[in-house]
């Protein structure tokens, strides 16, 4: 064996290792979360087409029942019957054979079984953000602070940004454009669906910039595994802003 | 199909406006769904310049890259593999060291290391070129491709800590990585000024049609001597600027392209 070769097996090992040794527990929340993403568009799509398909026979169910998981678990839980007696006495669809009804009840059950997978998925994202980052999930809420992991790419990442970044994460294209074309730049990201933003009226801007800051610390505390601080954190930012 | 006189294993083949490049090879596997095709008893698989840099700067016309069929080359930023797994065939004499920072696009590579028996993956960050000095040896041509702001800076250490004396660096620079607000013609002069301080910069191409606002600069190392960089010019970023509306983008150029 030439040296070439032996140092090649000697770094395909190494490599190896370092690979196995990479995957870490933020990666199953970004895969979680990616799922759940996919998961909404699928089911998006595939209950209006059930909708469009069903409405056909029982058109008065479409327009009284907004909610697609209530809709598609009405249509898969109760008989063609009985549904007809509760929405449509006189009805204006048209009559389908008992074929044509049961291949529709059949794709209700499994979006309602697809709607129950999501809603596993979620819990399970809560679990690991309270394992992986308790202080971030205190503060921010589990499904923020898993889309914060998720855009930063990792956990290690997320605590190695400055809080002005984890401020923007989620508001990119403004902000590219606001450097481009020198636009108003963004004040918030993801961060606008946090209660304290969401209800801050004309202040969003300063209110997102504390709770970045917070947040930012929070990050560092988790990727260093320290103690839990969000609690306190969380009350003296309650009082900061009820009094604006 | 003919060889081209410039650069080993590689041919080129003109049908009506394409031209069409291949590389010779004696596996007959595809291992990212090109075509591969015999002629005369020898195997040729196609590469697609619009994926791979450095095969986009021999289709724009570069004068010479420096690769030979018996040199080695530590290629930085091999990513799933797809340009390394020509350039095995290229130097097909020679040896690769392919390295990457992500774990997810090693994994890619390691499998491809399986079948090509000269190539030798490293997951490492070429921004600490110390990491890896016991296992890389100096060699023939540095290859970077990382969108990295202070790529020039990454490229030039590592050349000088493993690139021999009349050796080849070429380095593929994106400039949407370096700054988004400056106009890549600048952002190219800039680079070229700073490589020509260290290193004599032999050619230099942008890849428009293939990758909009990259480039590839090939440069020959002077001496051995150690590199210093307290010379190079820096790309001193305007901050006052940046807040301003820039009038530059919108004015349209009247220069020549070619």
């Amino acid at each position: 064996m030439s040296n070439f070769s032996i140092l090649k097996e000697r770094l395909m090992q190494e490599t190896k290792v370092k690979i196995s040794e990479a995957v870490g527990e933020d990666l199953m929340i970004v895969q979680a979360m990616n799922t759940i993403d996919e998961l909404n568009k699928v089911l998006n799509s595939l209950s209006k087409r059930l909708r469009e398909w069903h409405a056909y026979t029982l058109p008065e169910l479409n327009h009284d029942v907004e909610d697609n998981e209530a809709y598609c678990r009405l249509i898969s839980t109760k008989s063609y019957d009985e549904l007809k007696d509760e929405f449509g006495k006189n009805t204006m669809g048209g009559k389908l054979s008992d074929e044509d009804i049961e291949i529709q009840i059949d794709i209700a059950k499994n979006i309602t079984e697809t709607f129950k997978m999501k809603d596993k998925l979620v819990l399970y994202v809560e679990t690991l953000m309270k394992r992986i980052a308790p202080n971030i999930s205190i503060l921010a809420g589990s499904s923020i602070g898993a889309r914060l992991i998720v855009n930063a790419g990792s956990i290690k990442r997320l605590a190695m940004m400055p809080a002005s970044t984890i401020q923007m994460l989620g508001a990119e294209k403004a902000l590219f454009r606001h450097l481009k074309t020198g636009a108003r730049p963004p004040k918030h990201g993801f961060i606008i669906n946090h209660p304290y933003v969401a209800a801050a009226g004309n202040s969003k801007g300063k209110v997102a910039r504390i709770l970045a800051d917070k947040l930012s610390q929070c990050a560092k505390i988790d990727f260093f595994k320290g103690d839990i601080v969000a609690d306190k954190m969380r009350k003296e930012l309650d009082e900061k802003f009820k009094k604006e | 199909m003919e060889e081209m006189k410039k650069f080993p294993n590689v041919f080129e083949e003109k049908k009506g406006r394409n031209i069409f490049y291949f590389i010779r090879t004696n596996d007959k596997k595809s291992f990212f769904e090109e075509r591969v095709i015999s002629k005369k008893g020898e195997l040729f698989r196609e590469v697609d310049p619009e994926r791979s840099k450095l095969f986009a700067s021999i289709a724009k016309g570069i004068s010479q890259l420096g690769i030979k069929q018996d040199s080695k080359v530590l290629y930085l930023g091999a990513s799933h593999g797809y340009t390394v797994s020509f350039l095995a065939d290229v130097v097909c004499n020679g040896e690769i060291y392919a390295l990457d920072f992500a774990p997810r696009v090693v994994r890619d590579l390691v499998f491809l290391c399986e079948d090509k028996k000269n190539v030798a993956p490293i997951l490492d960050d070429a921004n600490h070129p110390e990491n890896y000095k016991d296992v890389v040896p100096k060699v023939d041509v540095v290859f970077m491709d990382i969108a990295q702001r202070e790529q020039t800076k990454i490229f030039l250490k590592n050349c000088d800590m493993y690139l021999k004396e009349g050796g080849f660096g070429i380095l593929a620079l994106k400039a949407r990585s370096i700054d988004v607000t400056r106009n890549p013609k600048d952002i190219f002069r800039i680079t070229r000024s700073q490589l020509d301080v260290v290193m004599n910069v032999v050619d230099y191409r942008e890849l428009a049609p293939f990758e909009q606002d990259h480039a590839v600069f090939v440069c020959k190392r002077k001496s051995s001597e150690p590199i210093d960089f307290l010379n190079i010019p820096s790309i001193v970023v305007d901050q006052k600027k940046n807040f301003l509306p820039r009038k530059e983008f919108s004015k349209p150029s009247f220069r020549k392209r070619h």
